[in-house]
């Protein structure tokens, strides 16, 4: 026995190791959300600081050039951007007015006021570097208040949700992840469905599932979480409506454009705290 | 003194790849620094050497850029590398012309792998396309190519001194 196993090491080593993985993978897959095995966290927790250091230097070497860069045609900018502005005020002074009277009409129908998000700002370490995972590194973690399953946004969208956490840095799952998913709801009809990432690969677009085929959706609405998925919370932006599909039995896909520049993230928002529950009766309306 | 240098390897292709995906994210996606260093194992060390290079470089792949589930990377990479081992122990691959038919054939084995495995145990990935797949076997195999010949040159340096 002790001759056969001394001839046949590298292949006793393979089938062992073959195995091994295969129980660490079902055991995954049996226990979906159950966390990260030892080996993953180790591994993460092992190498994060290094991926960190050299996120790092390239930021620093990126900002140094575009702020070289960046110098010529500050003149014309700065006059663009004091344009923009006064758009803006004149803008600002519309919403601050619509904002006021929602309100009133909010303490009018004994709606809940909308709780402010309380975010840490985080840098992107790392970005969708194998093409069958949509997902990104992060240089804030455990320590630094984030959780398993907090939603990760950007000022122009929703981009994920946390799932795996060190205690420096955290791994977020893109929406556009073939397993990542969150409830929505379309702004102008509040016609709730499910997006994911698209079928289609390398389109970077999402699809809206569960839609009603009878439901009232064009192209152009906007898509708001909904918050009943309880990872995000309602009303973040995730996109705008591509175009619609023909009716499949009960219901249609609808694509949506997501609003968050997955390619171009270099800074997010983790969501601090879990997101509140929504109440029954929202739920079922 | 071969599994230091392996480790130092494969610390090396994280950071390279956290640089790249910063820098070019594009490419980042193309190039598997990963599966460089296990073929190269594999050519140099064996089936022993292969694997468990396999192993190491598919797990930190998976942990840091892989999904919620882990471990497919860490497959594909085991079998891939043994087999280079194998293959190597078999077959004259010593030179550019083979090596770089290793490297393609490598490429394709890990993608068809890992797609296969995640399907096996219903893991959604995104399907990648046979032009995408082309340009990521033509890409390991180029570089590959040039940094085993940079490394067996300083290896021969070394050796001659």
């Amino acid at each position: 026995v002790a001759k056969v196993i001394d001839t046949r090491k590298g292949r006793l080593l393979l089938v062992a190791l073959v195995f091994a993985h295969l129980v660490v993978i079902s055991r995954q897959v049996d226990a979906p959300g159950g966390g990260a095995t030892l080996l993953e966290h180790a591994i993460f927790v092992m190498f994060s600081p290094f991926q960190r250091l050299v996120a790092g230097g390239v930021h620093g070497i990126r900002s140094a050039w575009t702020g070289y860069v960046d110098l010529r045609g500050v003149r014309e900018e700065n006059r663009v951007l004091r344009d923009r502005l006064r758009e803006v005020e004149t803008l600002l002074q519309e919403r601050q007015h619509a904002a006021g009277e929602a309100a009133r009409l909010r303490v009018v129908l004994g709606l809940r006021e909308v709780l402010p998000l309380e975010t840490i700002v985080a840098e992107v370490v790392t970005r969708d570097a194998v093409p069958w995972f949509r997902s990104l590194t992060l240089d804030k973690g455990r320590e630094d208040g984030v959780l398993l399953n907090a939603a990760v946004i950007s000022p122009s969208g929703v981009v994920g949700r946390v799932v795996e956490v060190a205690p420096h840095a955290a791994k977020v799952q893109l929406l556009l992840d073939r397993n990542g998913a969150a409830g929505v709801v379309t702004e102008r009809r509040r016609v709730t469905g499910v997006v994911m990432a698209s079928p289609d690969a390398g389109t970077g677009d999402l699809v809206m599932k569960y839609v009603s085929a009878l439901a009232d959706v064009a192209v152009g609405d906007v898509v708001v979480t909904s918050g009943f998925d309880r990872i995000f919370p309602k009303g973040l932006v995730v996109g705008r409506i591509r175009s619609v599909g023909a009716p499949s039995g009960l219901f249609r896909e609808v694509y949506v454009t997501p609003s968050a520049r997955f390619d171009q993230l270099e800074q997010v928002l983790v969501l601090k705290g879990t997101t509140p529950e929504p109440a029954f009766d929202e739920a079922v309306q | 003194v071969k599994a230091v240098w392996t480790g130092l390897a494969i610390v090396i292709a994280l950071l390279l790849h956290t640089a790249l995906s910063q820098i070019a994210p594009h490419q980042a996606r193309v190039l598997d620094p990963f599966l460089l260093i296990l073929v190269y194992c594999g050519l140099t060390g064996g089936e022993t050497h292969g694997m468990l290079a396999g192993v190491a470089a598919g797990w930190v792949q998976d942990v840091h850029f892989g999904g919620t589930v882990v471990g497919f990377s860490g497959l594909a990479k085991l079998l891939v590398g043994f087999g280079v081992g194998v293959a190597a122990a078999r077959f004259l691959l010593a030179g550019p012309v083979p090596r770089l038919l290793v490297l393609v054939v490598a490429t394709l084995v890990d993608a068809l792998l890992i797609s296969r495995l995640a399907a096996v145990f219903d893991v959604a990935t995104e399907e990648l396309a046979p032009r995408a797949l082309l340009a990521r076997a033509v890409a390991n195999a180029l570089v590959g190519l040039l940094l085993f010949e940079f490394v067996d040159r300083r290896l021969r340096g070394e050796r001659r001194t």
